[in-house]
């Protein structure tokens, strides 16, 4: 794993509070989680004080308020700011989330905010992907096919085979499923989790790709699939409304089938 | 220079748009023992403008379409300022690339019953030829290609920022790239045989914009500096209808649909009434340039809503019809808090696109021998009004013959060459001033140019306003040069980073301000108050941008009719 990861038993402190100003009426606190590889100085928990009445409805916003207005040194990462891109996933009020689509008024009192569980942190909420990544790869998330597509046209398919795969090609890979699975953290570098086999899914379930057999031979195996032990947080915690634990067992149901 | 790390790759590719993906995949097709690397801002497949497509991707493929239609919807809507010959190699290309991206590449778009491809009907087109995925079709293409490009083994220097192009030492061509690891705030150098611009423009200097935040500009920016032509940098196009949410939420990306004015959709002023009558007969439906400016004229009149936007509106239409035809742009209407159903949504017309950029070939060449543009970055396909549903059309359409045209001048011309090393040590020091310089408020000069270029290099111009704006510009690009950051830290150095891209943005706004001041005529995106004539069709010219010394310097050359003339058609 990469040199950056923070020893699992890392202290974090208390840091800084940046108070509101006087008279400010509706205020909400947001308890940052704060790591610079640069400064040797061990994680630490900033309290930002902002003023509601002046900042747009999503934790993104606030993020970015925070950054613009009070800590520039604030660093996390977006690019879409709507839910698209996956880059802002990350802990807000203990659930793996997309800081664009989090309004702030869903959590109650502080909002306390982290990186993603369990991944190495490059610094502050950004954390090191590398390794699910990889596992994405293993996967080969790609078109498999023998026979030729007709010529000059695409490979047909019903609008009830096409509809299969809703509720699948949505996921924008930001990870927070699998990050909140109990058996990919203990796993992770074996169990593929739940946003890879979402994804092997959607592959085995595309009516025009022909390598069925050999990405469900590749998820034979105790650890890649098999240790996903049903708990749902993954479907939980989905900031897209995707059901990552169905895709699991209908790849199970797959396997049963075919024995 | 000492303490840089240096590189080399085949073929180097800045940033994982359609453009860059697909250049990077048909490079590889063409010659697989090529070191290909994409060099990106931000993650792979998660950045850039490509993945937030939402309406599709116009194809000449339905029943009763042709190519000819489809070239001449595109000619029309650039108001005759297109270059033709790219904008035909589009509308034959996007036919390839579309079964391509099918069949080969594995993305998945709506069908008809009968198993066939579906097309949608998109403004400013005279047959219904959009292809798309629901309304999200940009998550499609981008994440079928980005899994094309793990497949293949070709390197991903990811968070990694391109900062200048490197010419050889003799100048007469490209050496490489310098750019900034933002995980670590290192310098390397990537030398490489051929280097791909596709860093897809974004008029992010606006006060409301809808591209990705990780796009400032940054490649024009260095494309000027290298010497390079821009063309028709004045056309910047508004999509008429952003979200906007309250002073802190200029929501990038969340744009209503084109499709909702289509559909039936009012737009009201904040007291409610309608308004579109008074500039076109056509209402809510008329062209994006058009309803974006009826709105502009009412936000200045002071007739907003309580945000300084106006409305859109469907309660008046069957809520049936509304959840059911725009379930996409429901749903994320709800999710940044807002009921397209039966409430009244505050919009701004919102900078969305810029037609001009780099000039460059059919091959994708550009002047300067080693380096190749293609997608947003480059100016000509669409002249002076992008279609909606041309935009990711370009990309990979011209994103695929610049991989092949890089492979096969890899192969011919292009060798490794040493970099003039005087021009990196510059760039590293340009880079690195604000380190040296009293912290500063950033976030402040950032909001002046917000607000500079959209009250006087925006929706419309004249020439009072546009001088006042290029005074303006020159004025925050010297406060810039002495404003420095507040940490010294460079790893992840998010403000570091925002210096560098207000850097890109102000010049290339005085790119726009300067060609905008120019042109003496209103045509598709750009419309001067001064000059409110669309001028002699068959005397169209084209403006063209370069950076001499420190100083903009601004010419015309006359739009070569080599397909069909004013007043002929080819459909
Ligand atoms: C919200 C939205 C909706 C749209 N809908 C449609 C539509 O329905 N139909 C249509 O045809 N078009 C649409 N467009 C336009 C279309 O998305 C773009 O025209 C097109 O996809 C641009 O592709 P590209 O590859 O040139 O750039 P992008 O896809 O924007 O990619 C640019 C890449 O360059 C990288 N980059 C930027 N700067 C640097 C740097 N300094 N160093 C390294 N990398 C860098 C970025 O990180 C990114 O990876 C839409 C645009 C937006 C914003
Ligand atoms: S259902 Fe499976 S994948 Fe989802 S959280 Fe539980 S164990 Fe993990
Ligand atoms: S399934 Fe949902 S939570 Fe998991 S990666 Fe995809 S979008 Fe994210
Ligand atoms: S910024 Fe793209 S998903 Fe949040």
């Amino acid at each position: 794993m990469a040199e950056f990861t923070l020893p699992q038993n890392s202290k974090i402190t208390e840091g800084k509070t940046h108070k509101a100003p006087e008279g400010t009426k509706r205020v909400t606190k947001f308890r940052i989680y704060r790591w610079d590889p640069d400064s040797g100085a061990n994680p630490r928990l900033d309290t930002f004080e902002i003023d509601r009445d002046q900042c747009a409805p999503m934790v993104l916003d606030a993020l970015i308020k925070i950054k613009t207005e009070i800590d520039s040194t604030l660093t996390f990462r977006r690019s879409c700011r709507e839910g698209i891109c996956g880059s802002c996933s990350m802990n807000i009020d203990g659930t793996n989330t997309l800081a664009c689509l989090k309004p702030i008024d869903e959590v109650k009192g502080t909002v306390d905010i982290y990186p993603l569980p369990h991944m190495p942190v490059i610094k502050d909420l950004v954390p090191d992907l590398s390794v699910p990544y990889a596992q994405y790869t293993s996967i080969q998330p790609w078109l498999q096919t023998e026979s030729p597509p007709p010529p000059d046209s695409e490979r047909r398919q019903s609008p009830e085979e096409r509809a299969k795969l809703d509720g699948l090609w949505e996921c924008v890979l930001c990870f927070c499923c699998s990050t909140s699975c109990p058996s990919y953290w203990w796993n992770g570098d074996r169990y593929l989790g739940p946003a890879i086999l979402l994804q092997a899914y959607r592959w085995i379930a595309d009516s025009r790709d022909e390598a069925t057999g050999e990405r469900l031979d590749a998820l034979e195996d105790p650890f890649r699939l098999y240790r996903c032990h049903t708990i749902m947080n993954c479907t939980r915690t989905c900031p897209k409304s995707l059901n990552p634990a169905k895709a699991i067992a209908e790849i199970k149901k797959l396997m049963v089938a075919r024995r | 220079m000492s303490g840089l790390e240096r590189h080399q790759t085949d073929l180097l590719i800045l940033g994982s748009g359609g453009a860059g993906l697909l250049a990077a995949l048909h490079a590889h097709d063409k010659d697989p023992s090529l070191e290909i690397t994409i060099a990106v801002k931000g993650l792979l497949g998660k950045s850039g403008c490509t993945r937030m497509v939402q309406g599709g991707y116009n194809v000449a493929l339905a029943p009763g379409d042709s190519l000819q239609r489809h070239f001449m919807d595109t000619i029309e809507g650039g108001k005759w300022l297109n270059h033709q010959e790219l904008a035909w190699r589009l509308v034959e290309g996007a036919v390839e690339r579309i079964v391509e991206l099918e069949n080969r590449w594995g993305c998945f778009f709506d069908r008809n019953p009968d198993g066939r491809l579906h097309f949608k009907a998109f403004a400013g087109q005279t047959v219904d030829r959009t292809v798309h995925k629901g309304d999200l079709t940009g998550i499609e293409i981008i994440n079928r290609l980005a899994e094309q490009v793990w497949a293949r083994g070709i390197k991903r220097m990811e968070e990694h920022r391109a900062i200048a192009l490197i010419p050889s030492r003799d100048g007469q061509r490209l050496s490489g790239v310098l750019m900034l690891d933002i995980r670590t705030g290192e310098f390397r150098f990537v030398a490489a045989k051929a280097v791909l611009l596709a860093t897809g423009g974004g008029p992010t200097m606006y006060l409301y914009h809808t591209p990705s935040g990780d796009k400032s500009c940054d490649g024009l920016a260095m494309a000027l500096r290298a010497g390079l032509k821009l063309r028709d940098m004045e056309m910047v196009q508004f999509h008429p209808t952003g979200l906007i949410a309250g002073k802190d939420t200029r929501i990038t990306g969340t744009i209503i649909e084109e499709g909702l004015r289509g559909a039936g959709g009012h737009i009201l002023d904040g007291s409610g009434e309608r308004f579109m009558h008074k500039y076109d007969p056509r209402n809510e439906r008329a062209t994006r340039d058009i309803v974006s400016r009826g709105m502009y004229d009412q936000m200045k009149a002071g007739r907003t809503g309580p945000n300084g936007g106006v409305f859109i509106t469907m309660k008046h239409l069957d809520p049936a019809m509304v959840r059911k035809q725009f379930k996409g742009m429901v749903t994320r209407c709800a999710d940044v808090g807002f009921d397209l159903v039966s409430g009244n949504v505050e919009v701004v017309p919102t900078a969305h696109y810029m037609m001009g950029g780099v000039e460059y070939a059919l091959d994708c060449r550009t002047s300067l021998p080693g380096l190749f543009a293609a997608g947003e970055d480059t100016g000509g396909v669409h002249g002076a009004n992008r279609l909606g549903g041309n935009g990711v059309a370009n990309s990979t359409v011209y994103g695929g013959i610049a991989g092949e045209a890089m492979a096969a001048f890899a192969k011919s011309d292009g060798g490794i060459v040493a970099p003039d090393e005087a021009a990196i040590e510059a760039a590293v020091a340009d880079t690195m001033r604000p380190f040296s310089r009293k912290s500063g408020d950033l976030n402040a000069l950032r909001e002046r140019l917000y607000k500079l270029m959209w009250d006087d290099v925006g929706i419309i111009r004249s020439e009072e306003s546009l001088k006042r704006g290029e005074k303006a510009l020159d004025d925050l690009a010297a406060e810039l040069a002495e404003t420095g950051l507040p940490q010294t830290t460079r790893a992840f150095n998010l403000t570091w980073a925002d210096w560098l891209s207000l850097d890109s943005l102000i010049l290339t706004s005085r790119a726009i301000a300067a060609a905008a001041l120019r042109r003496d005529d209103s045509r598709g995106a750009h419309y001067r108050s001064d000059f409110p004539e669309t001028g002699s069709l068959e005397k169209s010219e084209n403006t063209v941008v370069t950076l001499e010394g420190n100083r903009i310097a601004v010419t015309t050359t006359p739009v070569a009719f080599t397909r069909v003339r004013p007043g002929q058609t080819l459909a």
